[in-house]
């Protein structure tokens, strides 16, 4: 198999639903449930999760868990939803538009319109890219 | 509710990276709007902003092909649901300001298709919007 490369050649296509779900119905339903298996599951181990808007990158799976760690702590209430997917089994890669309501402890609630796109190695997130409507909420967390 | 899908893989790319953005980069106006339908919507999602219309896409591109001396979109990656009409795009922008300034971003666009032309475009910014 050639080496990996983002939505490159030599990648066994999965279900088209297989793209949907993962994003949906495994990694957002953890989010939104603050379920860290859940959502880590989800990520290969040398998984790399990009936040574009300000350039923030949390390489591996020990650096994405601290991320979630931090937005669980500060944030209450967290709901993705209003879903749009662009799902390619061709490039097993998903890319996805959402509605982020988001609270933090005693404080108002924030809306997002924010993007993600999701690069696949196998059947798990290997690149993901999330792109916010507002400031960074990923930050980096405690490793 | 989606779209009836009526282009194939390959003429989503095309219409996404040739009709369109090869149009932008050549500041082919005419051209880049025989993309959109007349009612089209392009909305800059990072900044809440949003263009309803030809007229105001064509005023939005006047504005952007003015600001900049050349404009280049290159290196894209192209994720393609060929059974829903959408496609999606990551790629990079090079804005080289009459002043020599360079501007660089690293953008996502999503395009949902209708009967072969744009009916909503979204962007997401890596930085600042320059599509105003």
């Amino acid at each position: 198999m050639s080496e990996w490369s983002e939505a490159g050649p030599g990648q066994t296509p999965l279900p088209y639903p297989y793209y949907v779900d993962i994003v949906t119905k495994r990694y957002f339903d953890g989010v939104d449930n603050k379920a860290m298996d859940q959502v880590l599951d989800c990520f290969t181990e040398d998984a790399i999760l990009t936040e574009v808007t300000s350039n923030t990158v949390h390489a591996g799976k020990g650096a994405i868990r601290a991320m979630f760690a931090r937005l669980f702590a500060d944030f209450s209430d967290i709901w993705h939803g209003n879903f749009v997917h662009t799902a390619d089994p061709a490039t097993n890669s998903v890319c996805s538009q959402f509605t982020v309501l988001i609270t933090p402890h005693g404080g108002e609630e924030l809306r997002y319109e924010n993007c993600n796109r999701f690069y696949l190695k196998g059947d798990k997130f290997h690149r993901v890219y999330v792109y916010m409507s507002g400031d960074n909420l990923l930050k980096e967390g405690d490793a | 509710m989606q779209y009836e899908p009526t282009l194939g893989r390959e003429e989503l790319i095309e219409l996404a990276t040739q009709k369109y953005f090869a149009s932008v980069d050549r500041k082919d106006i005419e051209a880049a709007l025989d993309c959109f339908h007349e009612e089209a919507l392009f909305c800059v999602q990072t900044e809440f902003t949003r263009h309803a219309g030809k007229p105001a896409i064509r005023k939005m591109f006047e504005g952007f092909m003015g600001a900049y001396e050349t404009i280049v979109h290159k290196d894209f990656t192209c994720t393609v649901d060929e059974k829903n009409g959408r496609i999606t795009a990551s790629f990079e922008a090079v804005l080289t300001a009459a002043d020599g300034t360079v501007t660089r971003l690293f953008n996502t666009n999503f395009w949902r298709i209708r009967d072969g032309k744009f009916q909503e475009v979204y962007v997401y910014f890596s930085g600042a919007n320059v599509l105003v």
